[in-house]
């Protein structure tokens, strides 16, 4: 059995009174790229939050590598990207600058900084503003430029959310390239996105994530994918509605629920 | 983390901070205001105190730079203005580079990195101490050379008091920098910079109020400005070794501070 490289178990937290994750179960082997989709307020970039070791759950697990997220030891965080909220980016240095810095925080060896910006820089095709302030950017190079740093380094785990919102269709390939490369590569993916089109184009498995739990998986290969994610939100949503009611409208119950 | 792979670390954190700073809008600003405006406030005051126009209210501020050796004058007056300037300096930096990222959401990004926080945390007020301390020295360097011209042109001497001034001067810039350091954990602890310049200020202001009673000798923030003069020559001769030790002893107290907030920092 694989041991997951991302993995959230019966996570809960609330902000306040107000419930953002309710039990929350989620995985992502070796090799897979995994995509959350879900509603705004659904709980997703709350559990990408508790992932990246930035919000600490009330009660359940989050492992990043088999490592709790928010106390890395330094060689597991060498081999962990992620863009959650603002990336990795100062907006006063310049894309190659901003680079060099992401490599050499991201554990890159100085004598391999150079050519691990100049690959991200090839890999997201951003040669014609490697002299550019970030500030100075458009928002989809900016974005680019976000997920070029947090994947200097290769990582073993990678994290992204929303990494295509800004992007025009050539900036979403790129992107979408850049996250089959890195399971190829072995890497474990775990992405949230609202583009359910591009989802069914990048990931391996889709987990709907609706008022703060994995209410089922879509197949990313199926028809209309649009279809089947609003029925089974508005499954859950309906009283009585267990999390396999889904199955019939072209979904099944989340495999990673109560991972452990 | 080994000793050896804290220090690289530390090494690599500081790279990327030095590169960071140069590149700030805050930096490129404030440094040309503190090393330009130092030196010509101090040969200015002095000039203006000796030049008999000033009257009114001002006249007794400036009546203590109207006598003496112009050149211990001027090194005296570059290290009272110093000894303000640069903590708001530093603290206006801090709450740059401590409150911003934190406030936008950037500081997001430093979690799950082979370089822990709290090492980008000690690099980062690292570099703005040092980035005070520099303008301090350069700003000293420059009000020398000024005062030596100036001195010179007027067949007068830059002698041994006007050294000692500096070396005091020196000496009151660099404590004053250090202060800044905690401003640092108040941008931290309020994820905001306007209100760590607000902070800057209520600390200004009721240091004002600890002289006005007459605690300052002992009172860090004071300090800096009663040992080079600001409160007269009895104040400036109050102040001895110890409440010295104790100013410069706030700079690492407020950096291990900073580093700790950062190891503990959640819901970013």
């Amino acid at each position: 059995m694989t041991t997951p490289a991302l993995l959230l178990d019966a996570v809960r937290r609330s902000f306040g009174t107000r419930p953002a994750l309710d039990g929350l179960s989620l995985k992502v082997d070796p090799g897979e790229v995994v995509a959350m989709i879900g509603l705004n307020g659904a709980g997703k970039t709350t559990a990408l939050r508790v992932l990246t070791g930035r919000l600490r759950p009330a009660s359940g697990t989050a492992r990043v590598l088999q490592r709790d997220p928010a106390r890395l030891d330094v060689a597991t965080a060498r081999r962990v990207g992620n863009v959650v909220g603002a990336p990795l980016v100062d907006p006063a240095l310049t894309v190659a600058e901003n680079l060099r810095a992401a490599a050499l925080l991201n554990g890159v060896p100085r004598a391999q900084v150079t050519a691990a910006g100049a690959a991200a820089v090839g890999r997201l095709d951003l040669a014609a503003w490697a002299g550019a302030r970030a500030r100075d950017l458009s928002a989809g190079n900016a974005q680019r430029l976000g997920v070029a740093c947090a994947t200097v380094h290769d990582p073993a785990a990678l994290v992204l959310d929303e990494p295509t919102s800004a992007l025009d269709p050539r900036g979403v390939v790129l992107v979408r390239e850049l996250v089959r490369e890195r399971a190829r590569a072995g890497a474990a993916v775990l992405v949230s996105s609202h583009h359910l089109d591009e989802v069914a184009r990048v990931a391996d498995r889709v987990a709907v994530v609706h008022a703060g739990r994995v209410v089922g998986e879509l197949d990313p290969r199926g028809a209309d994918i649009e279809r089947r994610f609003f029925a089974m939100v508005l499954a859950a949503d309906t009283p009585g509605s267990g999390p396999d009611a889904p199955a019939g409208a072209g979904g099944r119950a989340p495999r990673g629920r109560r991972a452990a | 983390m080994t000793a050896l792979g804290a220090m690289t670390a530390l090494g690599t954190a500081l790279r990327v901070e030095v590169l960071a700073w140069r590149r700030s809008t805050v930096q490129r600003v404030a440094t040309p205001l503190l090393v330009l405006l130092v030196p010509l406030a101090a040969v200015g005051l002095t000039a203006l105190a000796r030049s008999g126009a000033v009257d009114g209210a001002g006249a007794p501020k400036l009546a203590a730079y109207a006598t003496g050796d112009p050149a211990t004058t001027h090194l005296g007056v570059a290290g009272q203005v110093l000894a303000v300037a640069a903590l708001m300096a530093g603290g206006f930096a801090a709450a740059a580079v401590f409150g911003q990222p934190l406030a936008d959401g950037r500081a997001g990004a430093y979690f799950g990195l082979a370089t822990p926080r709290g090492t980008v945390a000690l690099a980062r007020g690292l570099v703005v101490l040092a980035w005070t301390a520099a303008c301090v020295l350069v700003a000293i360097g420059l009000t020398v050379a000024l005062s030596a011209a100036v001195t010179a042109a007027a067949s007068g001497s830059f002698g041994s008091t006007a050294w000692a001034a500096a070396g005091r001067a020196l000496g009151a810039g660099v404590l004053a920098a250090g202060l800044a350091v905690p401003f640092a954990a108040v941008a931290t602890a309020t994820r905001s910079p306007l209100a760590t310049v607000g902070a800057l200020i209520g600390v200004v202001a009721l240091t004002q109020l600890v002289v006005l009673v007459g605690g300052g000798s002992w009172f860090p923030y004071a300090v800096p400005s009663l040992w080079t003069g600001t409160g007269g020559p009895a104040a400036a001769a109050g102040v001895g070794g110890g409440a010295l030790a104790l100013t410069a002893a706030v700079a690492p107290a407020g950096a291990a501070l900073v580093v700790a907030q950062w190891r503990r920092l959640t819901d970013v």
